[in-house]
This record gives C-alpha cells, sequence and structure tokens, in this order.
C-alpha cells in the first residue's frame, strides 16, 4: 500500500483527540498507522512548526504506512511515488457524513484498508439460514 | 479470506418491507422516471452491491472517466458505463431533485437523489465503448433507441422476491460470500454464460476447478438479445448436468441479473469485476467474451486484462482457447494441449447445432451430453430456440 499523510487541518492549540480517533479507526482495519502528536516534533528535537512536522511524517509515510498529524497551516509537502498526502479540516472530520466520506475516498484510492467486514456477522446468520432453506448449505 | 469487494466495501443499497414501502410513499406522489430494461437490471445490481463501489447511476466526471479511462473518477478499474436515460414524456428534472424509478408498467423498483442532467454524444459512446457506431451491433441499436440526456444520482433499490424469475437461484453478491465461507471456499472461479452447456464448456470449467476450491456458475439472466438461448432453457441444462457431473460441494449455481451489452473487451472486464463482488478470485473469459457478429477479434477480451494492474482488478481471469474433443486423445483438449488436425477434432459452431436440433438431429455426444441435448432438442421443437 502506498503511503499516505493524513493532514487535519486545526485551530491553533486544538485538542489532538481526533487523531487518535482516527487512528484507531485505520488500526481496526488493519491499516499500519501512526499518530504523530505536536509533541513528537519537540521530543525529537525539532524545530516545532508544521513544516517540519509535516517532513518528517511525509519521511515516515513513504515506508508504507498511514501517518496521522494535524497543524494550522497546509503541510508544504508534494505527493510522490511512494506517498499521498490528504488534508482536511478539523470541522469535516467531526461530522459523520463528511468524516464517511473521506475515509471511503481513501479506500476507493487503495489508501487505507477496507472496513473488515464485507457481510456483518448478524446478517451473516440470517444469509445463512437462507442459504440452508434454499438448499446451498446443509442444516 | 475472500477477495475484498471492488473498491473494498459492498455496496448496500437495497431495500425490502417496511423499508421500501417508505421508499414508495415518499415517491409515488412525485416525480416519478422510467427505467428502461437495460436500466431496471443495473438498478437492481446496483442496489444489491453487485456493481459495487456505485452507489447510484453515474454522472458526468465518472461517465467521461470510465469511457476515456476506464476508472472510475476516484481511483477503481471500471469498463462501461452505468447510466440512466431521460425518457420521452418523463418530466424535467434537476440536480437535488428526488424521484421514483419505475418500469414501463408503474411499479416503483426505487428512487433516485439526482446529482447532475447531463447532455452526452452517445455516437462517441458507442465508438469508444463498443469500438463500432455500425447499426448492426445491438449495443449501437441501444443507444441510438435512447436520449443523449443522462440523469445521475445515487439510487436505493427495492426488492420484489414474488416477481423474481429463478427465486431459487437468486443470490446477491453478501450471500455467495457467505456460502463461499461456510463451504470453507478461500478461492472461486465464476462463469459466465449465456449459452447452453456443451461438453467444451464443462471442460474448460473443470479444468479452472483444479486450481481453486469452488465453481460459481453464473448464467446471466437479465436482458439478452433475440436468437439467444432463453435463460430457463440454460438453467434446465445446468440443473441437468449438476446432477451427475460436478462434485455438489465444490459448486454453485445462482443466477446474474445483468443486461448483455454485447461490449466484447469491455464488458469482460465489467462482468468479471462483478464476479470480484460476489467473491469470486478468478474469472473465466473465454473467446469473443460478450461479443457479437464479428466485431470483436477473437482474443481481445483476453487482452483487454493486460492493460490493468493486476492488484486493481483485483480478480484473475482464466483465459481460455476454444475446446473440443479429439479423437485421436480420445478426450476434451484445446489447441494448446492438442497435437492434431482439426480433422480429429469434434467441433460444431452454435447455428449448425441449432439447425441439427431444429432438425431432429442430436449433436454427437463427445459434443453435447445427450442430457442436454434432449432439453435443447425438446425447447427446439417447442420454438423456444
Amino acid at each position: 500500500m502506498k503511503g499516505l499523510v493524513i493532514w487535519i487541518r486545526t485551530a491553533e492549540g486544538s485538542d489532538e483527540s481526533i487523531l487518535d480517533k482516527l487512528g484507531r479507526d485505520i488500526e481496526e482495519r488493519g491499516g499500519r498507522v501512526e499518530v504523530f502528536h505536536s509533541e513528537a516534533v519537540e521530543n525529537l528535537g525539532m524545530e516545532k512548526n508544521d513544516r517540519a512536522k509535516a517532513i518528517a511524517c511525509a519521511m515516515l509515510a513513504s515506508h508504507g504506512v498511514v501517518v496521522i498529524a494535524s497543524g494550522t497551516e497546509k503541510p508544504g509537502i508534494n505527493p510522490g511515488e511512494k506517498l499521498e498526502i490528504r488534508i482536511i479540516e478539523e470541522s469535516d472530520l467531526r461530522h459523520s457524513d463528511t468524516h464517511d466520506g473521506f475515509m471511503r475516498d481513501l479506500e476507493l484510492a487503495g489508501l487505507v484498508p477496507p472496513p473488515k467486514y464485507d457481510v456483518h456477522p448478524d446478517e451473516e446468520k440470517e444469509i445463512l439460514k437462507k442459504l440452508q432453506d434454499l438448499g446451498y448449505l446443509e442444516e | 479470506m475472500l477477495v475484498p469487494p471492488h473498491g473494498g466495501r459492498l455496496i448496500d443499497r437495497q431495500c425490502e418491507g417496511s423499508e421500501a414501502e417508505k421508499i414508495i410513499n415518499q415517491v409515488r406522489d412525485g416525480i416519478l422516471l422510467t427505467l428502461n430494461a437495460r436500466e431496471k437490471n443495473d438498478l437492481e445490481m446496483i442496489g444489491n452491491g453487485a456493481m459495487s463501489p456505485l452507489e447510484g447511476f453515474m454522472s458526468r466526471a465518472d461517465y467521461e472517466t470510465v469511457i476515456d479511462l476506464m476508472h472510475l473518477v476516484a481511483g477503481p478499474v471500471w469498463s462501461l458505463p452505468v447510466v440512466f436515460s431521460q425518457k420521452d414524456g418523463d418530466p424535467d428534472v434537476s440536480p437535488g431533485d428526488h424521484v421514483g424509478l419505475k418500469d414501463i408498467e408503474g411499479t416503483i423498483w426505487g428512487d433516485m437523489q439526482i446529482e447532475e442532467v447531463f447532455k452526452a454524444d452517445l455516437l462517441a459512446e458507442a465508438d469508444k465503448i463498443l469500438g463500432t457506431t455500425d447499426d448492426s451491433h445491438p449495443g449501437v441499436m441501444y443507444l441510438k433507441s435512447i436520449s443523449g440526456k443522462y440523469i445521475g444520482g445515487k439510487i436505493r433499490s427495492i426488492r420484489r422476491r414474488e416477481t423474481e424469475s429463478f427465486q431459487n437461484y437468486r443470490l446477491d453478491p453478501k450471500e455467495t460470500r457467505v456460502l463461499f465461507r461456510a463451504r470453507g471456499w478461500k478461492t472461486a472461479v465464476a462463469f459466465q454464460t449465456r449459452n447452453p452447456i456443451h461438453r467444451a464448456h464443462e471442460y474448460i470449467q473443470k479444468c479452472a476447478m483444479e486450481i481453486v476450491d469452488g465453481l460459481l456458475l453464473h448464467p446471466l439472466v437479465g436482458e439478452t438479445q433475440e436468437g439467444d438461448i432463453p435463460a430457463d432453457v440454460r438453467m434446465r441444462c445446468y440443473e441437468e448436468i449438476l446432477k451427475d457431473y460436478y462434485p455438489s460441494s465444490r459448486v454453485a449455481m445462482s443466477v446474474f441479473p445483468a443486461a448483455m451489452r454485447y461490449a466484447g473487451p469491455k464488458e469482460a472486464v465489467f462482468h468479471a469485476l462483478l464476479r470480484k463482488n460476489y467473491g469470486c478470485s478468478h474469472f473465466i473469459v473465454g473467446r469473443d467474451h460478450a461479443g457479437v457478429g464479428n466485431f470483436y477479434g477473437t482474443y481481445d477480451a483476453q487482452m483487454i486484462f493486460e492493460q490493468f494492474d493486476p492488484d486493481e482488478l483485483g480478480i484473475v481471469p482464466l483465459k481460455f482457447e476454444h475446446a473440443f474433443y479429439c479423437s485421436k486423445c480420445g478426450g476434451m483438449a484445446t489447441p494448446k494441449t492438442c497435437a492434431h488436425d482439426s480433422e480429429h477434432h469434434v467441433f460444431l459452431s452454435g447455428k449448425k447445432v441449432r439447425s441439427m436440433l431444429k432438425d431432429g438431429i442430436l449433436p454427437p455426444p463427445e459434443f453435447t451430453r445427450p442430457e442436454i441435448a434432449e432439453i435443447l432438442m425438446e425447447a427446439a421443437r417447442k420454438g423456444d430456440n
């Protein structure tokens, strides 16, 4: 899978829990994901600015990982052969419709794995019964 | 684990029972647009997820990208337009309108949230998709019979099981997926057919079965052209041959409710992608798959798959030569496996078989199993083929 930086545009000093939530969503699908918090930049001894953060994210993502980070500015990095960059406003991620639409676009582009189930386990039970009734499966 | 659906997830926009009633109540007194036979088939297959990732009839951007590049705007491979045409006598509509979709008898089959109304160049569509603008091609005739105005938008389809033909064989993609898993199949090959089964088909299917866990026999029962063997005759042939000649635990038969477009190579890709949604990892592509007349080269429908990265297709095309019985080999073979001259081969054209059946002559058992020949003969007597 191609590497991906998901760059969430936020207001200054915004709560970064939304990054973790998105990270968990992708991890539950079986994606390799790294959430890059602002403090990570400082811990790495780097200058605290969005550009430095974005470069670090791009380097990490180019190894086939999904990297989620946030910033008040645009990341200022370019996609490449091994790297895709998607930018989304924090407010859009907080609405279920736009959140789902964003994730769906990533799925269709092959950048994040699809949900684990093709058929929900509850529905699967009903289908099994139908298949037995039709003679496709033994009771 | 089965192959994932095309675009990652199975679309489910099909409604039944109270949910369907709700749609009918919402649209019955509003704007109703008319589905033709092909669009009705497409509506069903978008709704049940067979056409995943499509969620509705295409808007202009997808339509143009599919025609020019064989991909959807969002990325996945897609080789044929799936569109809804404005009909004479239907009201004009605009983006934002919520409309009902009915057949010519007035039965409501779904709804659409209109996103776009756009003009299309149907001759250009014919040229790019069918490779011809010749009136003798049924796909060209179809395009010349519709308006050049398309209406795109997300749909919901209504399932009316009581009206369906082949009710015991109607499995949606999520149902075939559950079936394959329950049988322990990790790989399955789909066989698309609009012909009765002869020994050559049986041979090809069984060759394919040697490398996968199971076979999905998937006869097409949507709209076809006059002259094709009717679906009920083909189904009877398959029912008969499955009784004695296939291991039941390794085969499933279900109908494929798509309409034929006769788009040859592009339709072969389309058929493969849809079978991926049904959970199949492999798809048999014969010579001149989905072809008609002499519009396509013998191997065009096989070669087109080379234009794609295997990962973006997500289903493996199994390309077969025509098969025949060779009296020297003493068995079924193809030009790839037989060293003998054609004088030793038992091979009959479809036209020749039809003529024999009409004259009351059974085709040789090396060509058609006698049980199948009897069914075809009976159908010929009744004028069904």
